[in-house]
């Protein structure tokens, strides 16, 4: 091994060599995120360093590297935020102290002992028991995250579940500060049941537990960030918030519009990924509009269950089928913004 | 008026599981990936972690350990200090960078991994958490590496490393991807965050800042110190996924716990003891690796498994052996095959270094004092064609590190041994009779050749040096060179022979 004995070859490196000839100087972001993910290395004979067929070789090859989504460079894609680690602590800590001080007012202006009965079973049914469905949204972003084929898709993902952990979480403060109101209103104690078995929750039920069951990471990507998320929060975050506004609830009315930062943020990387894959190579188009023509439907019904609650409501209720629609058209925003050829065919669903 | 108390309400947040009605449970959890085997499918109700952390809790801790750990890097950027580290210090960094950092970037995926398919809700949200510390110990080791890249572009390799299949790199990623994502998320939780980071990286944090600052690298310091302030949160998972499994099936519960307590510390006595031992400048050394073992993995193992009913593994003495011979060895190896390292290898026996280590390992001078002695010579004769290797190591089909730890046999005699194993007409070979178990009772790494096997099998063209070195990656700028040019070995030339250094 004489190698050592020739001299080196002088270059100075400006950044990772792995960014290739490149004229800028990467950003921090770029620095920290790019080829974080080995299992995607050049050359591999398996994602993992094992028997080539391991259960979670077999895994990763099926459902992410044999993925009918398939892109040249994955790694070209950019989060549109660009959100590192300490950008991401750093806004959400600043979001969370807003959240706090409107908490702490509210909580000293007892405003939870005002609540009317009949807006009291509505937000039961409906605001305190997201708590499930979100912590299966948690789960699945999770997913994306682990089986994204590449970090600047993992990093977003990971970050959109830590935001579904965090709705979770003042959903969760929210109920045990209602049932210290009203002990007797099945706060903290009755959403597993209405999530179990209300029908207004079933269809909700059903696509989040079969978008757990979409192995392929670009149809769990598609179903739940493309279709079921944009079109629930439509339902559970908006028109919601707006249904609270008009109640007297302006707390619950603050809240739900604080969190659709999140939910804004995690649309402008899904709808950035989407339209990023359909202009690297313009058969993914077809791709995602199967998925999407799969998941709609439950998305729809799902919303429209939503949408009966709200319209059972009396004070200031909206019909069901209003509900549903805006959700739809919500949706089909984020898929025409992203390409147009994924919005739906049917333009009165877009109106 | 104040905000609820976290205990008033934290256990709605957990409260999140349901029963699946339009999917089976297997199709939620397959066993593939959450591995509840014979613990029935209820007893993780009871998953509870001992250290209570919410989201508005987190981000506003997270957030002030960024501020201070990014203004000291940024105040350390005008200073000198750098160029002033010693060549062997820098070189402990390098391996740092480039062993480490894609790991945390390994443990983002695999803490995701627990966040879908862990048993229980508490698990699940526990791994948000520790997903996002790993992206935060990914992002700061490559932001600290990257910032000597144009300074020496052996540092290009905190982020290439892994990209490559350097034989260092396929036997660590050999060594986590088992551990962490490859891994169901039961055995997962055992091996990570228990059997790892409450100890392992207790050693290479804790006690690797300590050096650090010794050695007056105040920015490595406050690196990895800011980031082994996390594990003590993350590493919590694993408790409470131990303690049901050795409920249900503590055979299964030993297995993980002793299979990568082996594992893990065959990879630390190749980074970690000669870091210690052998990188650190002499005076600066605050406990040999052998102390550190003692203090901070061994007390804390032996608390752990009688803390969880669980008995010493049954490779106990071939372990504690172990301390005195496998990172030794394990350096010498490094040095000797040094055109196949991204750092520079330090021979560490100069004069003072031999003293020290003698003090250290009553038996080093018997074991490795001749060895070294031989090299010593033919570099001050100017022979360092001799030095230089001609062919590879033989690789553990376990470990994948090279098998050169040196034994003592029943002749008196101290020699390289190795274990083999006939399995299908093939033979395997082991670095340790701990290897060679592990690799037999589960088999995982069948079809999986080491660098060696794979350079026999005609994968690695050319079949030569070049094409070796090639393989791994590795450029003439950055292939390994002794990081003290030498001068060590003149220190023999003045010395007494082997066997007679002691008492000075």
């Amino acid at each position: 091994m004489s190698a050592t004995t020739d001299q080196p070859a002088k270059r100075r490196l400006r950044t990772w060599s792995a960014f290739g000839d490149i004229k800028r100087r990467p950003s921090d972001y770029e620095i920290g995120t790019q080829g974080m993910n080995y299992t995607l290395r050049e050359g591999r004979k398996a994602p993992f360093e094992q028997n080539p067929s391991s259960p979670a070789n077999l895994w990763m090859q099926t459902y992410r590297d044999d993925s009918p989504l398939q892109v040249d460079d994955w790694e070209s894609f950019r989060d549109p935020d660009m959100l590192s680690y300490r950008a991401y602590v750093t806004q959400q800590h600043e979001q969370e102290t807003k959240v706090g001080g409107v908490l702490e007012q509210y909580a000293a202006a007892n405003a939870d002992a005002q609540l009317p009965p009949e807006w009291r079973a509505t937000l039961a049914r409906l605001f305190t028991t997201t708590r499930y469905p979100l912590h299966g949204a948690q789960q699945v972003q999770a997913y994306i995250g682990l089986m994204a084929p590449s970090p600047y898709i993992t990093n977003p993902a990971a970050l959109s579940a830590a935001d579904m952990l965090r709705r979770v979480t003042l959903v969760s403060y929210r109920t045990r500060e209602l049932q210290l109101a009203w002990p007797d209103d099945g706060f903290a104690t009755g959403e597993r049941a209405i999530w179990e078995l209300d029908e207004a929750w079933q269809p909700t039920r059903r696509a989040i537990e079969l978008a757990l069951t979409a192995y392929d990471w670009g149809e769990a990507f598609t179903a739940m960030n493309l279709v079921l998320l944009p079109s629930l929060d439509d339902v559970l975050l908006r028109q919601l918030g707006e249904v609270a506004r008009d109640s007297g609830d302006d707390l619950t009315w603050l809240l739900t519009s604080f969190l659709q930062r999140d939910a804004q943020r995690r649309e402008r990387w899904s709808g950035e990924l989407a339209r990023f894959v359909v202009a690297q190579r313009p058969g993914n188009a077809g791709v995602l509009r199967k998925w999407i023509d799969k998941w709609s439907p439950l998305a729809d019904e799902s919303a429209a269950g939503l949408g009966s609650v709200l319209e059972n409501y009396s004070l200031r209720g909206r019909a069901a089928s209003e509900v549903a629609a805006a959700a739809a058209a919500a949706r089909e925003r984020l898929l025409a913004g992203a390409s147009p050829g994924l919005a739906s065919a049917d333009p009165a669903a877009a109106s | 008026m104040a905000l609820l108390k976290r205990e008033e309400w934290q256990g709605i947040v957990r409260d999140v599981d349901w029963t699946l009605k339009y999917v089976d449970d297997e199709a939620v959890y397959p066993e593939w990936h959450s591995g509840t085997g014979k613990v029935p499918r209820d007893a993780w109700q009871k998953w509870e972690e001992s250290y209570k952390v919410s989201y508005p809790d987190y981000v506003a801790t997270q957030r002030e350990k960024e501020n201070s750990a990014y203004a000291v890097q940024s105040a350390l950027k005008r200073s000198k200090a750098f160029e002033t580290l010693d060549e062997g210090w820098k070189s402990a960094t390098k391996m740092h960078f480039g062993g480490v950092a894609l790991v945390e970037g390994m443990a983002t995926l695999a803490e995701l991994k627990m966040a879908r398919f862990g048993l229980s809700p508490a698990w699940r949200n526990m791994s948000i958490f520790g997903a996002l510390d790993e992206m935060r110990h990914t992002q700061i080791t490559l932001l600290f590496g990257h910032e000597f890249v144009s300074k020496d572009p052996q540092y290009d390799w905190s982020h290439k490393a892994f990209h490559t299949n350097d034989w260092v790199t396929v036997s660590l990623r050999s060594l986590f991807d088992a551990m962490m994502t490859g891994a169901n998320a039961v055995d997962m939780a055992i091996q990570l965050p228990l059997t790892f980071e409450t100890g392992f990286t207790n050693l290479q944090f804790v006690a690797l800042s300590a050096d650090a600052l010794e050695a007056g690298d105040i920015n490595f310091a406050n690196m990895i110190s800011s980031i082994q302030t996390d594990e003590a949160r993350h590493s919590q998972q694993g408790g409470p996924t131990l303690e049901i499994l050795v409920e249900h099936d503590p055979v299964r519960a030993q297995w993980t716990v002793d299979k990568f307590f082996w594992l893990s510390a065959r990879a630390f006595a190749a980074l970690t003891g000669p870091s210690m031992d052998y990188y650190t400048p002499v005076e600066h050394r605050k406990q040999s690796y052998r102390e550190f073992m003692e203090e901070w993995i061994i007390d804390q193992f032996m608390r752990t498994l009688s803390d969880y009913g669980l008995k010493k593994p049954w490779y106990w003495d071939e372990f504690m052996e172990g301390l005195d011979i496998w990172h030794h060895s394990l350096n010498m190896g490094l040095w000797f095959w040094r055109p196949t390292l991204w750092w520079k290898p330090v021979a560490g026996v100069d004069e003072a270094s031999r003293q020290w280590l003698n003090e250290k390992y009553p038996n080093w001078e018997t074991v490795y004092g001749d060895k070294w002695r031989v090299i010593a010579e033919n570099i001050n004769s100017g022979n360092m064609e001799a030095t230089l290797p001609e062919t590879l190591p033989w690789l553990c089909s376990m470990c994948h590190l090279p098998t050169c730890n040196a034994n003592y046999g029943r002749d008196g005699k101290w020699r390289v041994r190795n274990y083999s194993l006939k399995h299908n007409g093939m033979t395997y070979h082991f670095c340790t009779k701990g290897c060679r178990q592990i690799w037999w009772e589960d088999r995982d790494n069948l079809n999986h050749t080491t660098v060696v096997e794979r350079f026999l099998l005609g994968e690695i063209q050319p079949m030569d040096v070049p094409g070796v070195l090639g393989y791994m990656g590795l450029t003439p700028d950055v292939m390994g060179d002794d990081a003290h040019n030498y001068h060590w070995a003149s220190s023999f030339s003045q010395s007494e022979p082997a066997g007679t250094a002691g008492g000075r």
